[in-house]
């Protein structure tokens, strides 16, 4: 609001500023032979001065008067005083002029200004309250301290999660590994790098995670994320059997308030599901068959398979909207298959499922930014 | 905050408009009230662009990174002076310079142009209108220092650490200030094309404001050759560089306008060349601001390249300089030529000065533009360099130089050449024995150098005797003479210390290029090596943590015979936000020389490789450009320049008799 009055008060005086001449009185100016005379007056008295002086000779002196003289006698004098009154069509000329300042410099504005953008001075930034500040402000506030203090460990290691939830999956890999390289291997942080590469991965169990899952097993061979995704990793790799025996180990000796707990009842009953109905393309990642098949395909038939899997995604996502992590999931598909229009509509109608205010709307907006996709973006 | 900033750009864009318009057709109608629109509007288009300007800085100062061009070229780690500076350190601060700096001249002619003829002025100040507009506009279409980043990010991509330096507190505004206070020359000539009516008295309004700008120019570029000396770390002082050259045509042709516009003001002669000379002064302005902001040129000048903002200054560029020179051929012919004279005259000898002067300028304009052409017509890229410059600038500077000290001896209309010669005799005499001096005692093979030197001695001579001989020197007792030099008009002294001013950075220059000498060696702690007679011991290197750099500094300590005479240290920085090193080379300086040192790699068994100057009087080449600038601030606040305006009654109007 501040903006729009200090805004009008300098406009107000932009125009004055043009009007001034005719607020006041403006007394006719004299023509410009009369300043002319003035400098050839001058000229004069600097002969005199001179030859007084004796920097000049008399004869010098006596040319130099003769051609100054000259000079007054040619300035012509005859040329009348600039009037000091303005006719009517000068009066409707300074009116346009004064109407084209507010017209022209908010039209210019209009098109070029942000307004609504509050300054933002560093120091003011930071004194706000954290609570207060979006999430991407904490994360950009926590890199900058990074920046100046890479060796920090407790810092990376707080940043690593939150970088995986907001689907920033490569930073959260660079993050886990520096926490583990300046504060030391624990099955907590191995564990964590493992979950990180598996969302690199887009869900596949990497070589990568394989490792990082299996030096926190060694130091810990209880450690329900790790058992859950190697276990996982099997399944993928077409050893079910196997990937069940682990699951039915962690739901027999995990405690009962251990989530992977839960996790692993839903793995093995989905992977019962899996064995009886053979339908692939209803699970949330492809299977190993899948990609065995994906494989061997034409690339027509590759692309057409994905997007079958796609589709089916959007088709599940409409039946049962509130999961944000299925909304990411279909944002991701559309910007790899390079369709940034229904990237966007996904996260639209996601936002708008998720109800926009919440902090899964948000989440989901930070993570379509993070793969390039922005609601503003679309003009 | 930082929208009224931008708003304040705008709204001096539309007054700017108005400026341009308004005045002009009052002065065709002869209309006072529409002509003194001019005056208020300027100054609240300065005001306005003043306060956009302050506001951009603030952003800067509490590193607002919300706004796109903070964040790009500042970093919140950066020392409060290198905030404040680097506002203009990047291609949009910097063309909000350029806009700030002109509409200030606009606000100073109409402030203080007040015994300036009604008609002149508002016409100048409708043209300084125009090229406001047009800046204004390429600032808000293509460079908008304004522009916003949502969401902010909270650290800045720092400045280029070249930058960051006192040097870019004073160098880039003193040479705006000289770049484009040209442009007043250049409106006021195309202000009297426009009427029609160009006498001896036109020559007397410009030649403050050619004068000031003269002045800025001189110590903007002497400012930027001795930053480009301390900073780069080469040890050179002037590389030809083609941003160089674009500063350093303004300033000759400058030079060749101060001297044109004094015959003008005289003899009434030399009317068309000096208003020609004007508008060519502001065109080659406008081409430097155009090779410098456009990208065509690579160099640290070159902050951002732009296809987009190139097209539109080269668009800019054609407009005024086309249509100056049209309207030039289209009035040129109406002008009155002035009178013939003698050629042996001190108008004679100031229109040599401009041949010798223009002639030098179209030299620098080709070896600067050469290298373009070639590179757009054949895709190969060459570089014009020292030798080009070298074997053409140099051999007009000469006999230029070597004619300075007879033009403020010989008199008006008829001078007498051999009673010139004769009252220089003893500065001819001195440059001789100069020359011989530097022969026998100093380096018997360096003839060119030694004749350099010479030449050198021969201008101050020159300059001392033309003050000598004003102040009645041998005709007049010394008490006479102590109140002839006191009541001599401070133009003539501000000349006088001009041209010695010139005399003392030609010392510099031939004295630095001819017997400096240069040594690179690798030194470890403790080792000691010898320069020029004197003796250089390493003492120590030793890191240091900066705001927002590291650095290695190397302490050394320069020993003469037994004594320790002085300790100077250099350095090689990292500056952390861009990962991009610098070196800051140690000088000492002693007398009017100075010992330079740059730090090298270093080397595997633990030393470091060092780069060691001697310069012998390498500071005279800056002090000479001072005592220039002194001169000129002589030369302006001479009351001759400060002509009361004519009272407003018609008595004044009445034929006056000549006195």
């Amino acid at each position: 609001m501040l903006f729009w009055i200090v805004a009008a008060l300098l406009t107000f005086g932009a125009c004055v500023s043009v009007l001034l001449p005719f607020m006041r009185h403006t007394p006719a100016a004299a023509p410009d032979s009369a300043f002319d005379l003035m400098i050839y007056k001058d000229q004069l008295a600097e002969v005199e001065r001179d030859h007084a002086r004796g920097l000049i000779g008399r004869a010098e002196a006596e040319q130099a008067r003769n051609e100054i003289a000259r000079r007054i006698l040619k300035a012509d004098q005859t040329k009348d005083e600039i009037a000091g009154r303005t006719g009517a069509a000068g009066r409707w000329l300074a009116m346009i002029a004064v109407l084209s300042v507010p017209l022209v410099s908010w039209g210019v504005y209009a098109a070029t200004g942000s307004p609504d953008q509050p300054s933002q001075p560093l120091e003011a930034r930071k004194q706000q309250n954290p609570a207060d500040s979006p999430v991407n402000d904490l994360i950009a506030r926590a890199e900058a301290h990074l920046q100046a203090n890479p060796r920090d460990g407790n810092g990376w290691e707080v940043l690593a999660p939150i970088y995986l939830r907001i689907g920033r999956a490569n930073d959260s890999v660079t993050a886990y590994r520096n926490a583990i390289e300046y504060l030391g291997s624990t099955p907590q942080r191995e564990s964590g790098l493992g979950e990180a590469y598996v969302n690199v991965a887009d869900g596949m169990i990497s070589p990568d995670a394989k490792a990082a899952f299996t030096r926190a097993l060694a130091a810990e061979p209880k450690d329900g994320k790790a058992r859950f995704y190697l276990a996982l990793g099997d399944a993928q790799e077409d050893r079910l059997e196997e990937a069940k025996a682990a699951w039915r180990a962690m739901q027999a000796d995990l405690p009962d308030n251990s989530s992977w707990k839960g996790a692993a009842t839903a793995a093995l009953a989905q992977a019962g599901e899996m064995q009886t109905e053979q339908a692939a393309s209803t699970q949330p990642n492809p299977s190993a068959a899948d990609i065995d098949n994906a494989s061997s395909m034409t690339a027509e038939d590759r692309t057409a398979m994905i997007e079958g899997m796609v589709a089916s995604l959007d088709a599940k996502l409409k039946d049962n909207p509130n999961d944000q992590q299925g909304w990411e999931r279909l944002i991701r598909s559309y910007t790899v298959l390079g369709k940034p229009d229904e990237a966007r509509d996904a996260l639209e109608r996601g936002t708008a499922a998720l109800g926009n205010t919440t902090r899964e709307a948000a989440a989901l907006q930070a993570f379509a930014a993070t793969v390039g996709i922005s609601e503003a973006s679309k003009q | 905050m930082v929208e009224l900033g931008h708003f304040a750009l705008v709204l001096a864009f539309a007054l700017s408009l108005v400026q341009s318009t308004i005045p002009i057709v009052g002065s065709q109608k002869n209309d006072a009230r529409l002509m003194a629109v001019a005056g208020p509007v300027a100054v609240a288009v300065f005001t306005l662009i003043a306060a956009s300007f302050l506001v951009l800085t603030w952003a800067y100062v509490v590193s607002d990174f919300s706004v796109r061009n903070v964040f790009e070229n500042s970093h919140s780690m950066k020392p409060t002076l290198y905030k404040i500076t680097g506002t203009w350190g990047n291609h949009e601060g910097s063309m909000l310079l350029w806009v700030l700096i002109l509409s200030l001249f606009s606000a100073l002619v109409a402030a203080f142009g007040r015994n300036l003829p009604a008609t002149l002025k508002t016409n100048a100040l409708a043209v300084q209108g125009w090229v406001a507009s047009a800046f204004l506009l390429f600032i808000l279409a293509t460079s908008n220092p304004f522009t916003r980043l949502v969401p902010a990010p909270f650290e800045g991509q720092d400045l280029n650490p070249i930058l960051q330096d006192i040097g870019l507190a004073i160098h880039p505004p003193l040479l705006y200030l000289g770049y484009v206070g040209f442009s007043v020359s250049f409106s006021f000539a195309v202000a009297a094309l426009i009427e029609g009516r160009i006498d001896a008295a036109w020559a007397r309004w410009v030649r403050p404001w050619t004068l000031a700008a003269w002045i800025f120019l001189t110590g903007g570029i002497a400012m930027g050759s001795y930053w480009a000396y301390y900073e780069l770390g080469w040890g050179g002082f002037w590389f030809w560089d083609p941003v160089e050259n674009a500063s350093f045509m303004p300033w000759l042709a400058g030079t060749a306008l101060l001297h044109s516009a004094l015959v003008m003001e005289k003899r009434s002669a030399l009317k068309i060349w000096t208003v020609l000379l004007a508008i060519m002064t502001f065109s080659l302005s406008l081409l430097g601001t155009f090779l410098v902001r456009s990208g065509v040129l690579t160099s640290v000048h070159a902050f951002a390249t732009d296809p987009a903002r190139g097209v539109f200054i080269l668009v800019i560029l054609s407009l005024f300089v086309g249509g100056s020179f049209a309207l030039f051929a289209f009035r040129a012919p109406s002008l009155t030529a002035g009178g013939v004279f003698q050629p042996i005259s001190r108008e004679g000898s100031l229109v040599l000065n401009n041949l010798f002067l223009t002639t030098a300028t179209a030299t620098v304009l080709i070896g600067t533009l050469y290298p373009l052409l070639v590179e757009a017509v054949s895709g190969d890229k060459i570089s014009v360099g020292a030798p080009f410059f070298n074997l053409t600038f140099g051999p007009l500077m000469i006999p230029l130089l070597a004619l300075v000290p007879f033009g403020p001896l010989l008199a008006w209309k008829r001078g007498d050449l051999y009673a010139a010669a004769q009252r220089l005799a003893w500065a001819l005499g001195g440059a001789i024995l100069a020359t011989l001096v530097v022969m026998i005692f100093v380096d018997r093979t360096m003839l060119f150098a030694a004749l350099g030197i010479g030449l050198a001695v021969w201008l101050f001579l020159g300059a001392i005797t033309d003050i000598a001989l004003r102040s009645g020197f041998g005709n007049t007792s010394f008490s006479n003479m102590r109140r002839r030099f006191f009541g001599l008009p401070r133009s003539a002294h501000g000349a006088a210390l001009a041209h010695l001013g010139l005399g003392v950075a030609l010392l510099g220059i031939v004295a630095t290029t001819a017997f400096q000498s240069e040594h690179i060696v690798a030194l470890k702690p403790g080792e000691t090596t010898d320069i020029a007679g004197r003796n250089l011991r390493f003492e120590r290197l030793v890191p240091h943590q900066g705001p927002n750099y590291t650095e290695d500094q190397a302490v050394f300590t320069l020993i003469s015979g037994n004594r320790e005479i002085g300790s100077v240290s250099s350095a090689k920085r990292l500056y952390t936000a861009r990962r991009m090193p610098t070196t800051e080379a140690g000088i000492l300086t002693r007398g009017f020389s100075q010992l330079y040192v740059a730090l090298g790699d270093p080397t595997p068994d633990g030393g470091i490789v060092v780069r060691i100057w001697w310069k012998p009087m390498v500071t005279m080449i800056w002090l000479g450009p001072l005592l220039m600038m002194i001169g000129g601030i002589l030369s302006i606040s001479d009351r001759r320049l400060r002509i009361g305006a004519p009272a407003r009654r018609k008595a004044v109007l009445a034929p006056q008799p000549a006195e």
